[in-house]
């Protein structure tokens, strides 16, 4: 298989470009998206304080503030969950996959991985509730399985950046296997590492809009409401939080790697 | 308009000759430079002359290359090819009539050889069984096999062979004037020899007007009918014959720029065929190895070379493995450094340095086999031209023979 | 009832819905790339517009689907009209980026050389940069679609054709007799049309990329 630029549905590349980006242009972009946001969630909320809902109506309801805040919470809580049960997973196994000995396997799971890629979220979870029944860990679940695979396959992928010469470095100045590992190829794999989780956040967060479905809650919840009982006012609010979450999110973990870089990568 | 003045004349006509060029007070100022890149540069190029633009890095070369096809549009003075103001003609008009070749070739990675070598002529809208003929004879004048390489990607491609495939292309549509910016600089010594051999071949099948861009002093002397050396901002520091330039450097910029050791460079100023080639005994493939033997035992010969069916030389043999193996003489294994005829004494000693049979061989079109140079004709070949600078310099106040003798 | 049976007994409906689905997605996913590459083409040549182009195209992959079929279904109604446009958007995105990688990274070398024998802008960019570009702009054609195939199976839920149907069918008749059996129909089919898209467009390659610019 190719590994350029001209390489198959493969994301890493995308991570780096990112991280070889140049500074300026990295900063720019993070103004230009927060700029964004900040003016769809003011937006928003002066249009939201101006309004005026009957309390029983379904918007009354649905876009109470105490409502507002409860789904943002769940949405949250069931992106930060998911994402920590994705990493925790997939990050183990990607060094284990790029030892000496397991490396052969790594193509192929990388190929899985793509495909895995084409599976519909929605299918996913919905499966879930249909086999697990309905609520939180259903939807945890689902979308855990969904962006394991594209996790998994940035961490190797990363991890296989490192400059084989400086593995074979530390290994010539006498560091242990583990030391190597620890000491070489983790630091230097960490900006593409972080930038794969972050990733892995915003896919969790945008994919939890449909935890909606499955009774799990969370802001996707406001776009099938207002979908289905045909109430504009609060589908476009669902849909707004739920991109504005998923941006702001995004930029969070964007700030965070430029300051958590480690010096002179 | 100017595509009916500029068009087809000299591409239909079968085999173009140069043209001359005329630059006068051409200048280029990049914006934001406070000096100009090329400060009102003059100059005549006869047609059919070979000009080498020599001169330190970001002395205006390029910049003054590029002019000539429009690449860099000038900022003031002109530009006549063939008695026609070139900022007169549409560019792209233009540069089809005017060949142009980069370092590594420029080559297109997803075109094969012939679409490479025949897109100036589909430009031209040749017709096809044209461009066809064309790509082949162009292979042919490239020493290239047209049946072995029109269909393979530049990538298939040796750099030498790119460069000769570069050449090709820029001579596709027949153009009477060829721009090279330092064509052979990214090539290793041996293959770059090969390839100046080549394009003098070239020139003297095809009297094109070339201006070629070196940093290479060697090259220059080698390639070149005349020589401008530049300095900054393209000023002509001297710009005349390569003898004249080595025996006369005009001032001292000129005399380090040669540098010392001009006998060495008498070296560079002599060609191959103006020594005298001395014969070797040869023998043809399938010839009789024991007949060999004996006439190189009478020439008081102790290798014999083996030519192919074309003449061209394959490898060499000793006698005796021909005495004992007698019978035909197979194709067998080997090669030959060879040597091209316009090539320089230079070069020939190059080229003896690294064979173990103390000569070298010449090859003349299609590399089909000429003669041998061996060390003592260019010993020879040194000594009188140390005479003959000896002689000029007795006759010449001031300046003394210390460079000579060098 | 089993799932075996279930696929055989519902084939035509199967079918249907499977040839909605990648039609859908192929005929978004071609106007997608004439829209990217023309972007592309616009901002290339200029570091800045690139940068802008990359960033809003990160920006909008962050936006998640869903929200944006919510977002499109005020102006356009339910139905085929938000389905087509959000498939299209998300499509255009990473051929977008990857059109403004391959055509930045033509070697200057050749369009200087395509310059210089008479080539006229128009004639470099459709002869040299977008066939030397074309690699690197059809693996990004071939992100967008397996990114794609997904997206129109949510756009089901906004009245979009194709097998999202199927697996919302199943939702609503959760606990039913089939309600897994059309749930697993149709999230398998996607995945299975979507590898099928991407051996085709990688046959594609194979016929479109000269040998001289094969990896
Ligand atoms: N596009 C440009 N914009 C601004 N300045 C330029 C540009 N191209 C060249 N220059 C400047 O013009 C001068 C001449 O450049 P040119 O490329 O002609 O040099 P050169 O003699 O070909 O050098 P080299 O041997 O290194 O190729 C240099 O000082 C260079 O910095
Ligand atoms: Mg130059």
């Amino acid at each position: 298989m190719s590994t350029t630029v001209t390489a198959p549905p493969v994301d890493p590349d995308a991570i780096a470009a990112e991280v070889a980006q140049s500074r300026a242009g990295k900063w720019a972009r993070l103004a230009i998206q927060q700029g964004l946001v900040v003016a769809v969630v003011v937006g928003w909320a002066v249009w939201r304080n101006g309004a005026d809902f009957k309390a029983e109506s379904v918007e009354g309801r649905s876009l109470a503030w105490g409502q507002i805040l409860q789904l943002t919470g769940q949405h949250i809580l069931l992106s930060v969950v998911t994402t920590v049960i994705v990493l925790v997973l997939a990050i183990p196994l990607g060094i284990v996959l790029t030892r000496r000995h397991t490396r052969r396997l790594a193509p192929l799971v990388v190929g899985v991985a793509n495909i895995g890629q084409a599976a519909p979220a929605i299918g996913l979870i919905v499966l879930s509730a249909l086999l697990f029944n309905i609520g939180f860990w259903p939807a945890v679940g689902a979308v855990s399985l969904y962006g394991l695979l594209p996790s998994l396959r940035n961490t190797i992928v990363g991890l296989e950046q490192v400059d084989q010469r400086l593995v074979e470095a530390g290994r010539g100045m006498g560091m242990s296997a583990p030391a190597v590992l620890f000491r070489v190829e983790l630091p230097l794999a960490v900006p593409v590492i972080v930038a794969g989780a972050r990733l892995a956040l915003v896919l969790v967060v945008g994919t939890m809009a449909l935890a909606g479905f499955v009774g799990a809650g969370g802001l996707g919840l406001l776009i099938t409401t207002g979908i289905k009982l045909s109430r504009i006012s609060v589908l476009i609010s669902g849909a707004l939080l739920v991109a504005a979450l998923a941006l702001i999110i995004d930029w969070i973990g964007r700030v965070v790697e430029e300051f958590a870089r480690p010096k002179g990568i | 308009m100017s595509e009916t003045t500029a068009a087809p004349a000299t591409a239909d006509q079968h085999s173009s000759s140069g043209a001359s060029i005329t630059l006068t007070d051409v200048t280029k100022r990049y914006p934001g430079q406070r000096n100009p890149a090329v400060d009102a540069f003059n100059a005549e190029i006869a047609a059919g002359e070979i000009v080498m633009l020599v001169g330190p890095s970001g002395c205006g070369k390029t910049t003054t290359l590029k002019m000539i096809n429009r690449l860099i549009e000038p900022t003031g003075g002109s530009i006549v090819i063939g008695g026609e103001d070139v900022t007169r003609i549409n560019a792209d008009q233009l540069r089809r009539r005017i060949g142009y070749v980069i370092q590594a070739g420029g080559l297109f990675p997803h075109m094969t050889v012939a679409a490479n070598i025949g897109l100036v002529p589909g430009m031209l809208r040749w017709d096809k069984k044209r461009i066809s003929a064309r790509v082949d004879e162009l292979l042919e004048l490239v020493s290239l096999d047209a049946g072995q390489y029109r269909n393979r990607y530049p990538r298939e491609l040796s750099g030498g062979q790119q460069q000769r495939v570069g050449v090709a292309r820029a001579l596709a549509a027949d153009p009477p004037v060829l721009l090279m910016d330092e064509p052979f600089g990214a090539v290793d010594p041996i293959t770059r020899q090969r390839l100046q051999d080549e394009l003098l071949r070239i020139h003297e099948e095809v009297p094109k007007t070339i201006v070629f861009v070196t940093h290479d002093f060697d090259e220059a002397v080698k390639l070149g009918n005349r020589i401008a050396i530049l300095k900054e901002g393209a000023h002509i520091a001297q710009f005349d014959s390569p003898d004249t330039i080595l025996a006369n450097p005009a001032d001292e910029f000129v005399e380090d720029f040669v540098g010392h050791g001009s006998t060495l460079k008498q070296l560079t100023l002599t060609r191959v065929d103006e020594v005298e080639l001395e014969p070797a005994t040869t023998v043809t493939i399938g010839e009789d190895a024991r007949d060999a033997a004996a006439r190189a035992k009478t020439d008081g010969n102790t290798e014999v070379l083996v030519l192919d069916e074309r003449r061209r030389p394959v490898r060499w043999e000793e006698v005796k493995d021909l005495e004992r193996d007698g019978g035909s003489v197979p194709r067998g294994q080997g090669q030959v450094d060879v040597i091209g005829r316009r090539a320089t004494l230079n070069d020939a000693l190059d080229t003896m340095l690294t064979s173990s049979q103390g000569c070298a061989v010449v090859t003349g079109r299609g590399d089909e086999f000429l003669g041998l140079v061996s060390v003592e004709s260019v010993m020879h070949a040194i000594q009188s031209a140390r005479d003959t600078a000896r002689e000029q310099n007795l006759g010449i106040t001031g300046r003394t023979t210390m460079q000579a003798d060098a | 009832m089993d799932f075996w049976q279930f696929m055989a007994q519902n084939q035509s409906k199967l079918t249907f819905l499977s040839w909605q689905h990648v039609w859908m997605v192929a005929q978004c996913v071609f106007v997608a790339t004439i829209i990217a590459v023309f972007v592309a083409i616009v901002v290339y040549k200029s570091p800045a517009g690139a940068s802008i182009a990359n960033a809003l195209s990160a920006i909008g992959l962050t936006i998640p689907s869903f929200a944006l079929l919510g977002l499109l279904i005020a102006p356009l109604g339910l139905g085929v009209g938000p389905s087509v446009v959000a498939i299209g958007f998300y499509a255009t995105l990473p051929i977008v980026r990857n059109a403004i990688v391959g055509l930045a990274g033509v070697d200057r070398n050749l369009i200087e050389s395509a310059k210089g024998m008479g080539m006229g802008r128009l004639r470099t960019l459709v002869r040299v940069e977008l066939p030397v570009a074309w690699p690197v702009i059809l693996a990004g054609i071939r992100v967008a679609t397996q990114l794609v195939m997904g997206i129109a199976a949510i756009a089901a839920f906004v009245g979009g054709p194709g097998l999202g149907g199927l697996i919302f069918e199943g939702l609503s008749q959760l606990g039913g007799v089939n309600a897994v059996n059309k749930a697993l129909s149709g999230t398998i089919l996607v995945v299975l049309l979507a590898l099928v898209l991407d051996l085709v467009l990688m046959f594609v390659g194979r016929l479109t990329i000269p040998r001289g610019i094969r990896v």
